[in-house]
């Protein structure tokens, strides 16, 4: 069987992953192995999986571990990879490494790649907008705002322009955003 | 045992809760970042948490030394993770481990709290306060789309994993676990058998922690994760009340022998030992037994894996005999 991820040597390593009862397997050769760092990774969390009952707190979880999105969730599409090559001007983030780790450089990624990102984080979370706590305004970041505040701005627009399509819209979307919080 | 200063209900069906936080102090790179950047971050953070010395009492910030013994054992505490003792970084954390941040981690702050039993509004209470403490004077990478920036995208918005530790091992009998499993799934949770692998999880313990960090409040997902958690427990002692009605006898049975192996044994496996801690677990829950909490022996069970002994498997199954053998000494049967 050929590497999964250069698709070229062929696999003499084999990973799986098992989460929510689904299995996720990856065939690779040597050289993507430590390419990305899988083999450690892996090698660990499998002795820490068979090892302790706790172990999963940390190492399996895909917030403290690298959980390979871009291998295991396939998130970016052929083409993107074949992109442009653009670099992230502030940290130096490549568009093919964005691509292999799935993992961004800095604040300035996710405007850089924002074409890239936004589809694989609405994959990924199934929404693509943030709902909750926001710094105090005097942190001197951005300004804070309540996400519900602008669409109610718009939905008295919407309505005043008699748009009532767009109202529906908006006063779903308010009433999903604030449903959630009191969830 | 451990002092963990946040306590939850359920202790012994919830074994323990944690609440983590992903942060990035703004103007620093998520990668390469080097020893004196790390440094200043470290700095910046440790004075933040100085102005309040009522929040910060009791934390200190100390080096984690790449691939150390010390390292090791902060892993085995659940105080950083096992990528983090590889590659080293900065720790703030209390000395009985339950506040823990990692400074140099995929993300710059990674601020966990732990606690007993299930107690995620308490844990995120103390997160929430220090995060906030730390803002006040460091301000974070924020954008007003996709909330707070983390490395990883799984992680954006919240940048917030809540999770609890469940003791499920009837329903694990029962074949019931996978039902469990896929419900939680469709309720946005991942559901991690401590044993991993389509095995049925070794002593029961299941890992549930919310999936998505973006477009759900920090409120929401942790009251979110109460519900399903304490729905989970709700199956689990029915399961167990018709275990008891169905089979009395053998029910106290498994239990007292359980407990007379852990109290007695020279030698035990892991195997053996996990099924007969779970056994004694659900005694001590169901009232057969007494005399030693169920923390305790959840701590036992974690210290006595075999990745964390040292020795050949001989001797780690008899140090694991002796230890279970002590936590268990003031156990006794009450009927």
């Amino acid at each position: 069987m050929l590497c999964q991820n250069c698709g070229k040597k062929e696999a003499t390593m084999y990973f799986r992953q098992n989460i929510n009862g689904q299995t996720k397997e990856l065939n690779l050769c040597p050289d993507c192995a430590k390419e990305l760092g899988v083999q450690d990774q892996f090698a660990h969390s499998f002795q820490s999986a068979f090892a302790k009952p706790f172990g999963s707190w940390f190492d399996d979880d895909p917030f403290f571990s690298q959980s390979f999105p871009s291998l295991f969730g396939a998130p970016f599409s052929q083409a993107a990879q074949l992109g442009s090559g653009r670099r992230c001007p502030t940290c130096g983030m490549t568009e093919s490494e964005l691509q292999h780790t799935g993992r961004a450089g800095c604040a300035e990624c996710y405007n850089i790649f924002d074409d890239i990102l936004t589809p694989y984080i609405r994959k990924l979370q199934g929404a693509t907008a943030h709902v909750g706590t926001a710094p105090h305004p005097q942190n001197d970041t951005q300004p804070v705002e309540n996400p519900t505040a602008a669409l109610k701005t718009k939905l008295e627009q919407a309505i005043k322009q008699e748009n009532y399509e767009e109202a529906a819209r908006l006063r779903d979307e308010i009433r999903r955003l604030e449903g959630e919080q009191h969830a | 045992m451990r002092n963990f200063s946040i306590h939850g209900g359920f202790t012994g069906l919830a074994a323990s809760t944690r609440v983590r936080l992903a942060r990035n102090v703004k103007g620093y790179p998520y990668r390469g970042l080097t020893p004196g950047q790390l440094d200043e971050i470290a700095h910046k953070v440790w004075d933040a948490l100085s102005t309040a010395p009522a929040a910060s009492h009791g934390l200190s910030l100390t080096d984690v030394r790449a691939g150390s013994e010390q390292a090791m054992q902060l892993v085995e505490r659940h105080m950083i993770s096992p990528e983090f003792a590889r590659k080293g970084g900065k720790l703030i954390a209390s000395e009985s481990g339950d506040i823990a941040i990692m400074l140099g981690e995929e993300d710059h702050i990674r601020l966990q709290v732990m606690g007993e039993g299930l107690c995620p509004k308490e844990c995120m209470e103390t997160a929430k306060r220090l995060s906030d403490l730390i803002e006040s004077q460091v301000p974070f990478d924020y954008s007003e789309r996709l909330g707070y920036l983390t490395a990883c995208p799984s992680n954006l918005g919240t940048g917030l994993r809540v999770s609890v530790m469940l003791h499920l091992p009837v329903l694990t009998r029962s074949g019931a676990v996978e039902r469990m499993i896929n419900w939680a799934a469709r309720q946005g949770f991942t559901v991690r058998g401590a044993y991993g692998e389509g095995s049925r999880a070794a002593g029961g313990f299941y890992q549930i922690s919310n999936q998505i960090t973006l477009g759900l409040s920090e409120q929401a997902i942790t009251e979110k994760l109460i519900s399903v958690a304490t729905e989970v427990i709700d199956q689990e002692k029915k399961a167990r009340e018709q275990l008891r009605t169905a089979n009395q006898d053998g029910l106290f049975d498994a239990v007292a022998r359980a407990a007379g192996v852990l109290q007695y044994a020279r030698l035990l496996s892991s195997e053996e030992a996990a099924s007969c801690i779970s056994n004694v677990l659900i005694g001590l829950q169901m009232g057969y037994l007494t005399g030693v909490s169920a923390a305790d022996l959840i701590e036992a069970e974690q210290q006595t894996r075999p990745a964390l002994l040292a020795g050949d498997p001989a001797a780690r199954d008899r140090i694991r005999a002796e230890r279970l053998r002590e936590v268990t000494s003031g156990l006794h049967v009450t009927a």
